[in-house]
């Protein structure tokens, strides 16, 4: 029988060792997956017993919290608090019982002190009898820019839904980003249960979707300014040789399928064969779709990914995708003409368009936008630091860069520039110098919505120096390009500068 | 090695108390003087009535139960006196002094065994009653009323007025000597008869019979008791006691088929079941409804990590039933993987004294008694421990010594005294001849 019974005793070693197997797989290989599961009330309760990390705006010279955990009087559970309320709300997002959005998503590990980077510090802390604490995460984010883009935003679309983004386009650093209508996270932070709930289903069912971040996830028609692509592209290609060069601006352009595309309000474009620099400040828009019709669908989509298009975003926050898509029909010529003025397919974010800018700011090198500079542990060693990088496969030439920033230019200062009134020296004074260009996109059936105001611009270097701002507004519904969102950027763009002068 | 099972013991209760209140209990541990008084009386009594037993089985199972105790202590006090947490639902304030009641008990149990039973084969005469007793222990709960029996969805209980038994526990251990006397009695006649078929030698069909009834029988209680973890127990037991006593491979190939067939059958028949293998495919798809308990289970395994919370620091209160079926989720929260896995170990080390006792020892009753309940003890870990990490479906079996429960505590105990009583006759010195010219001789046993 001993035989039998040392088999036994091996099929007994063996369920033992599948036991040991299985619950090392659960608490030592799965654990950060279960962790990380939806609803793991433990690792929420947590958050109440220790100290969530905080969120900094680093941008300017003094440094201002922007999400802070606080101890609440006569307990030891701590509760989230946005001392700005809804001024930095598109940038920190939420945390809450229903989840995280924003920075307090995607740092959520290192906010939390459940990272593995946090390991070591977390085990001194345990040692030493130390209470956990959470990482400090800083980001970009200048106060004067994001207040002023805030304030710009809340009081000047006529309460049509918009967003802005500014970033510094040498570096890609995001010094503001604001989207309206917004949310007061310190509503999704009770812990009221009743109340909480009551705030969520209300914010949740806003008709205006106030959680939403527009600066990233709102994508609409680029307009005319997705004339800077198809000028980089025409450019590039050598199909035109730089900004005097004339292109044909026939009124109105015969499309290849029998259709005409006309230019805003049937006007004729300069002589009806002008500079290119001309139909640009003026956005002829038939000078443009013709030469997307040369240029063709591939090479604009080529040059639209150069620009950061057509790529998942990997900017630190929740994103959408800017795309000039391959759909159906997209080779049609006649189409291709629409896709060239930003009126086809195109869909682009906010963060696009100031990305836009960027790169003609900085001299045709795009630059990854980011919006976190650096991870602090509670004891304020570095973990993490952002080194700046330019985005892999993406940039125009310098020369390319140059052209066209000789034509933004000529939009906001040749008194016959779209923007000229708005982001020109009539609205900026003598010193301060703003590049841009408008975009108007028509939208609804046969053009009957409201149009879709869009501005992108940036401040150039001065004396060879690098460009410290670029902005990109879109403002859903608000019109004309020029006076419904180059306003907007204006104001942020002084702001930010008389905090960095 | 028994005080050292004590210090562990009473260090972490006072380490619960640091984690709940930042300060060691204040006032005596009654509760756990108790059981190291219970402890320290079994040990006298394993000196003066098996002297010559497995000195580390005592200790092994003393420092489970001490365990279970503290837990069951920590859990009690959650939510309650101003400690933080939850508090436990179905736990009443008093667990924990009824746990030690329950552990003095199983001693009382344990030293009874080791006085009534000098040798493991005075059992073997009580062969059918003890086999009858188990059949009618079992089927008990299945023949009382619902009120009188069941309670969240398992049929097992004897309930009478504020006292509840599970008779299956004991049950298993009196089914454990109808079957090794049993076996012990017919074995020749399963292990010889037969065909080969394939390799393998299978059974007269007249043979089967016994297997047959020990298979309806798990049957029943699957289908009346709705209790999967029991039946699989029962089975199993069975099954390789009848390997042990034939040594014939086909029995455990027989067996596993039919258990696979039976459990696939009540499976159909049962939503009961069925519910219990959905959830184990997807835990996570039902965490709000009838997934909620084994996905807080695993969310608390994980919170624990590698070195767990601390006693006290955890959050084993969000797991319903963590006292009873559940306690070893809450020993890996708190005590961490680290904890979990020498508690694991304790319980592998226990079954080896005990399988380790089952070669040494001479007479193949007590051979296939204690083989069949070693293997039933880790069959036992095996269920309820895989059961909660996801391993396996659950199935509600208490685990030995840790979880709340009086019954299993005390049939735990017994079992213990079998293993005792049998180390002590295989370890223990052959009676001396008596030497008297050579006249009478003793003969040992094969």
């Amino acid at each position: 029988m001993n035989r039998a019974i040392l088999k036994i005793s091996l099929a007994c070693l063996a369920m033992f060792v599948l036991l040991l197997i299985n619950v090392n797989y659960v608490q030592a290989f799965e654990a950060g997956k279960l962790a990380s599961k939806p609803g793991n009330i433990r690792v929420f309760d947590q958050q109440f017993q220790y100290q969530r990390g905080s969120i900094i705006a680093t941008g300017d010279s003094k440094d201002v919290t922007i999400a802070e955990s606080r101890l609440i009087k006569g307990t030891d559970e701590y509760q989230r608090y946005y001392p700005y309320g809804k001024v930095y709300a598109p940038v920190t997002g939420y945390n809450s019982i229903y989840g995280n959005t924003g920075i307090e998503d995607t740092e959520n590990s290192l906010l939390a002190g459940t990272s593995s980077q946090l390991t070591v510090h977390n085990f001194t802390a345990l040692l030493t009898g130390k209470q956990k604490q959470g990482a400090t995460v800083e980001l970009t984010i200048s106060p004067a820019a994001q207040e002023a883009a805030y304030k710009a935003l809340s009081t000047s679309t006529n309460g049509h839904a918009a967003a802005l983004v500014a970033l510094n386009p040498s570096t890609g650093a995001i010094l503001a980003m604001a989207s309206y209508p917004t949310f007061n996270p310190n509503e999704l932070t009770s812990l009221n249960g009743t109340t909480l709930d009551r705030n969520d289903n209300r914010l949740l069912r806003d008709p205006s979707q106030p959680l939403l971040n527009r600066a990233t996830q709102m994508t609409l028609p680029p307009g005319s300014t997705f004339k800077i692509v198809t000028s980089s592209a025409a450019f590039s290609t050598g199909k035109v040789a730089n900004p005097s060069t004339t292109i044909s601006a026939p009124q109105p352009l015969t499309l290849p399928n029998g259709n005409l595309l006309n230019n805003d309000d049937d006007e004729l474009c300069g002589d009806g064969n002008p500079p290119i620099i001309e139909a640009f400040y003026l956005s002829c828009d038939t000078a443009f779709g013709k030469l997307g019709i040369r240029l063709t669908a591939p090479v604009l989509r080529k040059y639209s990914s150069l620009f950061g298009m057509n790529r998942p975003p990997s900017v630190q926050t929740q994103a959408a995708e800017s795309v000039l898509p391959e759909g159906k029909d997209w080779l049609d010529p006649s189409l291709t003409a629409f896709t060239a003025i930003g009126q086809y397919n195109d869909e682009v974010t906010p963060l696009q368009e100031a990305m836009f800018a960027a790169t003609i700011a900085n001299h045709g090198k795009l630059m990854e936008p980011y919006l976190v500079q650096q991870v602090l542990t509670p004891g304020l060693s570095v973990i993490s630091s952002h080194t700046p990088a330019a985005i892999p496969g993406t940039g125009i030439s310098s020369t390319v860069a140059g052209y066209i920033q000789q034509m933004m230019n000529q939009v906001t200062h040749n008194p016959a520039g779209t923007a000229y009134l708005t982001a020109g020296p009539p609205a900026t004074g003598n010193s301060l110098t703003i590049d841009g260009k408008t975009g108007t996109a028509q939208n609804g059936v046969n053009n009957t919505g409201l149009n879709d105001a869009v501005f992108t611009c940036f401040v150039p270097g001065t004396n060879g120096g690098s460009s410290p701002i670029a902005v990109g507004v879109m403002v859903q519904g608000g019109g004309y390009g020029a006076d419904a969102a180059a306003p907007l950027a204006v104001a942020v763009i002084k702001a930010y500068l008389a905090a960095h002068s | 090695m028994l005080l050292f099972a004590l210090v562990i013991a009473f260090c972490a209760y006072a380490s619960v108390g640091f984690g709940l209140k930042g300060a060691v209990p204040s006032g005596l541990p009654v509760d756990l003087i108790v059981f190291a008084v219970a402890m320290l009386a079994a040990h006298l009594a394993i000196r003066r009535y098996a002297p010559y037993a497995d000195p580390l089985i005592l200790p092994l199972a003393a420092l489970l139960n001490g365990l279970g105790i503290v837990m069951i202590y920590r859990l009690q006090e959650s939510g309650r006196n101003g400690n933080p947490g939850l508090q436990v639902t179905d736990m009443g304030t008093s667990a924990t002094s009824f746990q030690v009641m329950y552990a003095a008990i199983g001693v009382l149990a344990l030293i009874a065994v080791l006085v009534l039973i000098s040798e493991a084969r005075v059992l073997q005469r009580y062969t059918y009653t003890l086999g009858a007793i188990g059949l009618v222990l079992l089927a008990i709960p299945a023949l009382l009323p619902d009120s009188m029996s069941a309670v969240n969805g398992a049929k097992v209980w004897i309930i009478v007025g504020r006292f509840s038994i599970q008779p299956g526990e004991f049950a298993r251990l009196a089914l454990a000597v109808f079957f090794a006397g049993y076996l012990v009695a017919k074995r020749d006649v399963l292990s010889l008869a037969g065909r080969r078929f394939l390799g393998i030698d299978l059974p007269r069909v007249r043979d089967l019979g016994p297997v047959l009834i020990a298979w309806a029988a798990s049957l029943l209680i699957l289908i009346f008791e709705t209790d999967v973890g029991t039946a699989a127990l029962f089975f199993g037991m069975f099954i390789v006691m009848l390997y042990l006593a034939t040594q014939r491979t086909s029995w455990l190939l027989i067996g596993v088929l039919l258990f696979l067939f039976g459990t696939f059958i009540t499976a159909q028949l049962s939503s009961h079941v069925m519910e219990r293998f959905t959830v184990w495919l997807h835990p996570f798809k039902y965490a709000t409804g009838i997934g909620y308990q084994p996905v807080q289970a695993l969310e608390g395994m994980a919170f624990g990590g590698l070195f767990g919370t601390g006693l006290g620091q955890g959050q084993p209160y969000h797991t319903p039933l963590v006292q009873s079926d559940f306690i070893v989720s809450a020993f890996g929260e708190e005590l961490g993987l680290v904890g979990l896995m020498a508690i694991l170990i304790v319980f592998g080390l226990l079954v080896q004294r005990g399988l380790r006792a089952a070669l040494a020892v001479k007479d193949p009753f007590a051979k296939l008694l204690v083989g069949g309940l070693s293997f039933v003890l880790a069959l036992q870990v095996f269920v309820i421990v895989g059961g909660v990490s996801g391993l396996i479906p659950l199935t509600g079996v208490t685990t030995p010594f840790l979880s709340e429960g009086g019954s299993s505590l005390v049939a735990s105990w017994i079992l213990v005294g079998l293993l005792i009583r049998v180390s002590d006759s295989a370890r223990g010195p052959a009676p001396q001849p008596i030497q008297d010219e050579g006249m009478t001789q003793v003969v040992r046993a094969a």
